[in-house]
């Protein structure tokens, strides 16, 4: 039987009977922990109460650049704790969309909790239920169809007028650009309702999207036209069952990096299910968008990895791209309960960037720097295309979680640029930013938020990409703190 | 056209259903008022755990045309009792729940009490109810 994320999600049924679990125990300690007993970091888990309405952020450093106009929409999870029970994983809270805004100099935020069915299911129980990526949940979830169990929490992107929530397992559920007030699930065809619609598309020179979902052994590839309809949907056969978070693409292939964390029993929640073996090595899958059942198989020794970086098509039909690379998955086990908990040691070692080749001879090679880093982020000018940046969070270290700083690395130099903030900052993901008018890959902006520990503020920097080392020129601050979030896209 | 006559039988039926009925008995309505004007709705009406469960046949099934307009159905003269409905709408009246490429299905369905299951159909625990005297299911096909 081919395993599919139906089927882990029915095969779980039976593990839904228990009525007190450890699960429910140790959720139940995580919401009475004493605030004394919380990590200097925990700010950056918190839960958020209800919906945050637009507010004017204080600019608090430099000035905002000439030129620059547009939104930052951003989503992460917002709300983990209840008192009936709590999600114990970073991946499993309810989803929160954040928009700055900015124009004429002045910086808005506002933030809006997605109205999913897990949280209305939730918010009536007062317990968190629902099974997720690493919450077991319980015998009271309501789950009718995968996205009864969506969380709506992972990536945003923009779709006209709405911004649509991406999760990994769902459909996207698409929300007003305009007031964040969600509206419906998307079905990009009747007959596709459903389908896993991941959280990492990636965008072509040509203006069309592409996109994966995946159920164990099977691959859905989407390809959605500039106006965000449906122009193609085909499901491709992998050679492993393996846990897939992000995938990439050349402006003529779509690649899936097949790590060696893969689905070896039925179980929820799907930590649950995955077991690492290492010795399997990784596989590249490499499809030619042209035609998806033309594919090569690329080796590499395994390794770990939640993100990649676009990747580009050489003349000679070499393909590179980056990758947040480590030794095992952890962190995504163990490392993001630690996150939700608010206290205690995020074991493993935080992700190095490395470069993977692959050749046309069939020989792949995969290139380690020293750069400890985490959500890569290159020209949007350059999707697909050859490029040498690669913008990144920066300053995690061994046993402390979170990043602390930004960095810019540059891949035909092998120099990197950073700017550290301190501990007193949990770094998120930030957006390249093209300057208007500009084509050089360092004429951009890197745009992204921040949790000041210190002052329990939340942040938004602009950075020259140029002179990242030179810090933020322009900061401004909210009134409010907003957990960190996940992935965020730029509507200029 | 003698009226009378044809109405005798009808009669004569109405008569011997109303004797072979139980002394209690249930109408039971099942409706659903936000259907999608198209295909049909498919209702199975089950009076059993075991039944509901797929170890046996339902006690009612019914096809509505929702295309021209029916939008619920009533089952008379049911025994007094506790009963579970699933239903499904059949939007391209194939005839079958279709399913996405990975299995899921794309056509509404729903059960009973508008119970949602936990990774499969509602259990009977959530979809039963007791049904005596007019009794009325009224269901959200999501």
């Amino acid at each position: 039987m081919t395993p599919s994320r139906r089927s882990f999600l029915m095969g779980a049924a039976a593990l839904s009977a228990a009525v007190a679990t450890p699960e429910m125990v140790r959720a139940a300690a995580a919401l009475n922990v004493v605030a004394a007993t919380k990590a200097d970091w925990a700010l950056a888990t918190q839960d958020v109460e209800g919906d945050i309405a637009r507010q004017t952020m204080r600019l608090v450093h430099g000035r905002a650049p000439a030129g620059l106009q547009g939104a930052l929409y951003r989503n992460g999870p917002a709300k983990f704790r209840r008192p009936g029970g709590s999600a114990t994983h970073w991946f499993d809270g309810d989803g929160m969309m954040r928009a700055f805004r900015i124009q004429d100099g002045q910086a808005t935020l506002e933030a809006r909790f997605a109205d999913t069915p897990k949280r209305r299911t939730e918010t009536e129980l007062d317990a968190v239920v629902t099974p997720g990526f690493g919450t077991k949940g319980d015998a009271r979830a309501r789950i009718g169809s995968n996205d009864d169990a969506n969380a709506a929490n992972t990536a945003v992107m923009v779709a006209g007028d709405q911004v649509w929530a991406l999760w990994e397992g769902g459909s996207p559920l698409a929300l007003s650009a305009s007031d964040l007030s969600t509206r419906y699930f998307v079905t990009l065809r009747d007959d596709l309702k459903g389908m896993p619609f991941q959280a990492h598309p990636r965008y072509a020179p040509d203006g069309s999207i592409w996109n994966v979902g995946s159920a164990g052994g099977q691959a859905v590839i989407w390809h959605l036209r500039p106006d965000r309809s449906l122009s193609d949907a085909q499901v491709v056969p992998l050679p492993r069952a393996s846990y897939m978070h992000d995938f990439t693409a050349t402006n003529r292939h779509v690649i899936l990096v097949l790590q060696p964390w893969v689905f070896a029993t039925h179980a929820m929640p799907v930590t649950a299910g995955l077991a690492w073996r290492p010795q399997m090595g990784t596989q590249i899958l490499v499809l030619d968008k042209d035609d998806l059942s033309k594919r090569r198989l690329y080796e590499l020794p395994g390794f770990f990895h939640f993100h990649l970086g676009d990747a580009w098509a050489e003349r000679d039909g070499t393909i590179r791209f980056d990758v947040a690379a480590s030794g095992d998955p952890r962190f995504a086990v163990d490392g993001a309960r630690v996150l939700v908990d608010g206290h205690g040691v995020v074991p493993g070692d935080p992700a190095k960037l490395a470069l993977i080749t692959l050749r046309p001879d069939g020989r792949a090679d995969m290139t380690y720097s020293d750069i400890v880093g985490e959500f890569p982020k290159a020209d949007p000018r350059r999707a697909g295309l050859k490029r040498s940046l690669t913008a990144h969070t920066s300053g995690e270290t061994r046993g402390r979680p979170l990043p602390t700083g930004l960095a810019v690395h540059d891949w035909n130099s092998g120099r990197s640029h950073a700017f550290e903030f301190g501990v007193h900052q949990v770094v998120e993901e930030a957006v390249f930013v093209p300057k208007p008018g500009a084509t050089a890959e360092e004429d951009a902006w890197l745009i992204g938020p921040s949790v000041n520990l210190k002052d329990g503020r939340t942040e938004l920097h602009v950075f020259d990409v140029a002179r990242i080392e030179d810090g933020p020129v322009a900061t401004w601050q909210a009134d409010v703190a907003l957990p960190a979030g996940f992935h965020g896209v730029w509507a200029g | 056209m003698n009226t009378a006559a044809a109405i005798a039988p009808i009669l004569a039926l109405a008569a011997a259903l109303t004797v072979a009925a139980p002394a209690f008995a249930a109408d039971l309505t099942v409706a659903f008022p936000s259907a999608a004007p198209q295909g049909q709705i498919m209702v199975a009406v089950f009076n059993s755990e075991a039944n509901y469960g797929g170890e046996g046949q339902p006690a009612q099934v019914a096809m509505l045309d929702v295309a021209a307009g029916q939008t619920s159905i009533t089952f008379d003269g049911l025994p007094d009792g506790d009963y579970a409905v699933r239903a499904f709408h059949d939007l391209n009246g194939d005839g079958k729940m279709n399913t996405n490429p990975f299995g899921m299905p794309v056509e509404p369905f729903a059960f009973s009490n508008n119970a949602v299951g936990n990774m499969g159909p509602a259990s009977w625990e959530r979809a039963k109810f007791a049904a005596a005297g007019a009794t009325t299911q009224s269901i959200d096909l999501k």
